[in-house]
């Protein structure tokens, strides 16, 4: 039978629950509202909007991490708060976008540190190569650039440079995983997300000088991924070993300081 | 200095529930007139709102979108009721069913109760949004998914009806 409203709990005179009637179910209902929800609970995200130097930044901040990073002139920011919005409930939040910007602006004035150990929380990434991929770019130190097929490599799929491409190409975290330091095999820039200017601005602002040509300088030296020794181009060395285990530095005191030692064939400066 | 793009982003989810929670279980005790069958609802109402709380666009439409799960809800509901008794035959759909008051100065109200429950549900839903709810014909509009002209000719039609009710009752 239906259980209708006791005449204490409905007021006749304006045809409604009494606020006490609606307080009480209400208190009863949020409760099991919360037992209901728990399993199904989204985590939480930090999302705001900040002006850089690179331009108006669409940012989120997980409890794991840093989840994205979007240009928004460039990208549609709809598709990444639409990707963020399945998996986080957001909360928008200035102060959080704010701390990320100015780490952003601190990365492009010369601070190494501002971003380099910052926790990042690829959720975003549903690929596991993919997540391979750009894990281990984070390892590729500012001031260096690597080949998309020496990336590939690194990761063990040797032949899979364009997949790196388009890992690169739809990378939920811009600057933060350096998918700027990734040129391609013939020495040229290639191309960029956030448009050519901002990954020179970006490879610049790290210490890797460019030439006009868009082209890698000619006084970088080769670092060798594994075992962790730096050449000279011209070094024998390098055209004996394969291209796609070398990291490009801009200069020897860079390679030094991402912990590798001189050839003592080549003797790079 | 140039102002940022906003996001409009729907509110969080508890805070929306802290919103409206009030006005959503007084809608769901007016159309369903049952304590249970409100709480019900009204956890299921948030649990489906929760779900699809990535597909809402945006805060504007966040009032009608929560009206219109419900609706749909207590609509699904009472067919569920209507379906059950014709196969065992009870009298449990009658939708003009009013607490028994012992009171005789409640008698009116108790007509016009009846009255409402007798109308064509998208007349009584817009009824009770607009009259008992608040709502703009807009957001009646949205929460059922027709014109907002349709909304409104709701509203009148439905008057028109429980004044004619009334009158033949007096």
């Amino acid at each position: 039978m239906k259980k209708a409203l006791k005449p204490d709990e409905f007021d006749p005179a304006s045809d409604e629950a009494t606020d006490a009637a609606i307080d009480k179910m209400l208190h009863l209902a949020r409760q099991c509202l919360a037992r209901a929800i728990a399993p199904i609970r989204r985590s939480t995200a930090r999302v705001g909007v900040i002006k850089s130097p690179l331009g108006h930044l669409l940012v989120a901040e997980s409890p794991r991490g840093l989840v994205a990073v979007t240009y928004l002139d460039s990208s549609d920011g709809a598709a990444t708060l639409t990707a963020l919005r399945q998996r986080f409930d957001l909360i928008e939040d200035g102060e959080t976008a704010a701390r990320i910007g100015g780490e952003i602006e601190r990365h492009l004035a010369g601070d190494r540190e501002a971003i380099g150990k910052r926790p990042i929380d690829l959720s975003l990434v549903v690929s596991p190569f993919q997540r391979r991929a750009l894990s281990r770019l984070r390892e590729v130190p500012a001031g260096s650039v690597v080949t998309y097929q020496a990336l590939a490599a690194a990761i063990g799929s040797p032949s899979s440079q364009r997949a790196v491409g388009t890992t690169m190409a739809s990378n939920p975290l811009p600057i933060y995983v350096p998918c700027h330091r990734v040129i391609k095999s013939d020495g040229k820039i290639g191309n960029y997300g956030g448009g050519v200017e901002r990954k020179l601005k970006l490879l610049r602002a790290e210490g890797f000088e460019v030439d006009r040509g868009d082209r890698i300088p000619p006084q970088v030296v080769y670092g060798h991924w594994q075992s962790r020794i730096f050449c000279k181009p011209t070094c024998s060395a390098v055209h004996r070993a394969e291209r796609k285990k070398w990291i490009i530095f801009n200069d020897s005191g860079r390679a030094r300081g991402a912990g590798m030692r001189a050839c003592k064939i080549c003797r790079p400066a | 200095m140039s102002t940022l793009p906003t996001l409009d982003l729907p509110p969080p989810f508890d805070e929306a529930v802290a919103r409206h929670e009030r006005e959503l279980m007084r809608f769901l005790l007016r159309t369903t007139r049952d304590h249970d069958d409100a709480l019900d609802l009204f956890q299921e109402t948030w649990l489906r709102a929760y779900r699809a709380w990535p597909k809402l666009e945006s805060a504007a439409g966040l009032r009608p979108w929560l009206y219109r799960i419900a609706t749909n809800l207590c609509l699904n509901r009472a067919r569920d009721r209507m379906r059950r008794s014709r196969v065992i035959g009870d009298e449990e759909l009658d939708l003009a069913h009013a607490p028994a008051s012992s009171n005789g100065e409640h008698e009116g109200v108790l007509q016009l109760k009846t009255a409402i429950s007798h109308l064509p549900h998208n007349q009584r839903e817009a009824l009770v949004m607009r009259k008992f709810g608040g709502l703009e014909y807009a957001e009646i509009a949205t929460a059922l998914g027709c014109s907002s002209e349709s909304a409104r000719a709701g509203v009148y039609q439905a008057l028109k009806k429980l004044k004619l009710s009334m009158e033949l009752l007096s």
